[in-house]
């Protein structure tokens, strides 16, 4: 009779081998982040920090808003700049569409890849010795960051495109940008809006934080709260972002839903 | 009968395309032509059959050269398209229309952008981006629509539609580029037969109302009798008859599909 194997032996060796690999890698890394246990003490001390947090000086929030409003416009502005420059990003760095294999290609993925290695703080660090402390470089971090994220993503969604509708412009004698007109922007038009949304969403977060390298938005206030030792303030600034990345968070999911 | 003699004149006005020894083989090593032979006169009617794999996408691909041809000479009204520049390809291709198996609709605009779209090759990059259409051609595209029995279905989005619908939809768009001949490549294949006489009919009444020459590559070998004036067979890639659909007889049809190839 003939018996039937969902896996040969090899196939199970592996997966039984990667397994505990994956089990002593877990091990071994709790090992090598190297708890200092006996600092641990400290412990009452961070207790003492969390106490002081509260209760929240709730007299302090009217002044926050302006900040908040700030670190809004600087996901807004950031994302819609971001979006603007990844598409042609993108299309240079679809493989399908790229007008040249050897030249515009390597260009977009050299712009992708730099644009993610580098991270939204550094990014501002950069800005902010560029430019100076402000919202300007901040709304640059975020743009230059996501330009990356965006294009890549859009890239490999227009490799994945029906290619019959690029074929059927071509036939009728569109030139290039005639068919990225017709033939490739409406095909991503839905995963274009997407993104968008999914990344302001991320670039709101991370724009609250942005202040404290000077970089605009209400992160400045928690710096400057936590330097003054103002602890019921920051707890403000803390409870203030978390409504706003609440809000954030269903905005997006709303608007996401009416697209797809 | 009249219509006969109208339309033996109008051939009298002679050759629209002529294929000349075409050749292609892909990088694959898989030898699709190996040096077909053809005219299409005016106002004809041309239907290519052939096994699956005998090379009629590739031959139809070639002449427009979606699909580059690696030796052979491809003559539209006495251009040779072969060995034309990129911008003066895409110039000519106005005069090529072409209705594909998948219809190959932009899914997301509305079936009158889809139409519209036949004209991108008269219209400024600009005014594409816009989506601004010379007035003539607007209306010239709602008539065509008219025409097709779909203008009620102008501001629908084209994945509304039926398989059927889809596809006149595809002929309009080719219709309305004005074109010098109509290049179809199995219309019919994603439709039901009943839908696939209609699609057909449609393209006949073109072919006939404008005296428009069709080539039209069909797996259904009734398809190709009813409605080519002429048939072509295709098998491994080189063309082993050309005469009257009358003429296609059994004979023809075993040699076509069941033969042995010719060496």
């Amino acid at each position: 009779m003939h018996k039937w194997e969902p896996k040969s032996k090899k196939e199970k060796y592996t997966q039984r081998a990667l397994t505990f690999a994956a089990i002593a890698l877990v091990f071994w890394s709790a090992l090598a982040i190297d708890i200092q246990w006996s600092t641990m003490g400290g412990l009452s001390a961070l207790g003492s920090v969390i106490a002081s947090f509260f209760p929240p000086d709730i007299s302090y929030v009217p002044s926050l808003l302006q900040p908040a409003w700030e670190t809004f416009e600087m996901a807004v502005v950031g994302t819609l700049a971001a979006i603007v420059m990844a598409v042609p990003v993108a299309l240079i760095s679809a493989k399908n569409i790229t007008p040249s294999i050897t030249i515009a290609y390597p260009i977009g993925r050299a712009i992708i890849v730099v644009s993610r290695s580098v991270h939204e703080i550094i990014w501002a660090l950069i800005f902010v010795a560029a430019l100076g402390l402000g919202p300007f470089a901040g709304t640059l971090a975020l743009g230059f960051r996501s330009i990356g994220f965006l294009g890549k993503l859009l890239a490999e969604e227009i490799e994945g495109i029906d290619e019959g509708q690029i074929e059927a412009m071509r036939a009728c004698g569109a030139n290039q940008a005639q068919i990225i007109l017709f033939a490739v922007l409406p095909q991503i038009k839905p995963r274009i809006i997407g993104l968008t949304i999914y990344r302001w969403d991320i670039n709101f977060r991370m724009s609250t934080v942005l202040g404290i390298v000077g970089a605009g938005g209400i992160g400045y206030e928690i710096q400057s709260a936590m330097q003054r030792f103002r602890y019921s303030q920051a707890a403000s600034v803390i409870l203030v972002i978390l409504v706003l990345v609440a809000i954030g968070e269903v905005v997006s999911a709303r608007l996401r839903e009416q697209v797809t | 009968m009249s219509e006969t003699e109208e339309r033996s004149e109008k051939e009298s006005f002679g050759t629209v395309l002529d294929v000349e020894n075409l050749k292609k083989t892909y990088g694959t090593g898989d030898e699709a032509l190996k040096g077909v032979s053809f005219e299409v006169g005016n106002g004809e009617f041309v239907s290519i059959v052939g096994p699956s794999g005998a090379g009629k996408s590739t031959l139809i691909r070639c002449i427009n050269r979606l699909v580059e041809p690696d030796s052979g000479r491809v003559f539209l009204e006495g251009t040779d398209l072969t060995d034309l520049s990129k911008g003066k390809l895409t110039k000519i291709r106005r005069d090529i229309g072409m209705i594909f198996q998948e219809f190959n609709l932009v899914e997301r605009l509305s079936v009158m952008e889809n139409v519209l779209s036949g004209r991108l090759g008269y219209t400024s990059t600009l005014n594409s981006f816009l989506r601004r259409f010379s007035d003539e051609d607007v209306s010239f595209a709602l008539e065509t629509l008219d025409r097709v029995g779909l203008k009620e279905f102008a501001d629908n989005r084209a994945d509304e539609l039926s398989g059927g619908q889809r596809q006149r939809v595809g002929i309009a768009r080719a219709v309305v580029q004005k074109p010098r001949i109509i290049l179809v490549d199995e219309p019919t294949s994603s439709l039901d037969p009943e839908i696939s006489r209609n699609v057909m009919n449609l393209i006949e009444e073109v072919s006939e109302e404008d005296n428009m020459p069709v080539l039209i590559n069909l797996h259904d070998v009734d398809l190709a009798k009813d409605y080519g004036e002429r048939v072509l067979g295709l098998r491994d890639g080189q063309k082993i008859f050309d005469n009257k659909p009358d003429k296609f007889d059994e004979t023809a049809m075993d040699k076509l599909y069941r033969g042995e190839a010719d060496e």
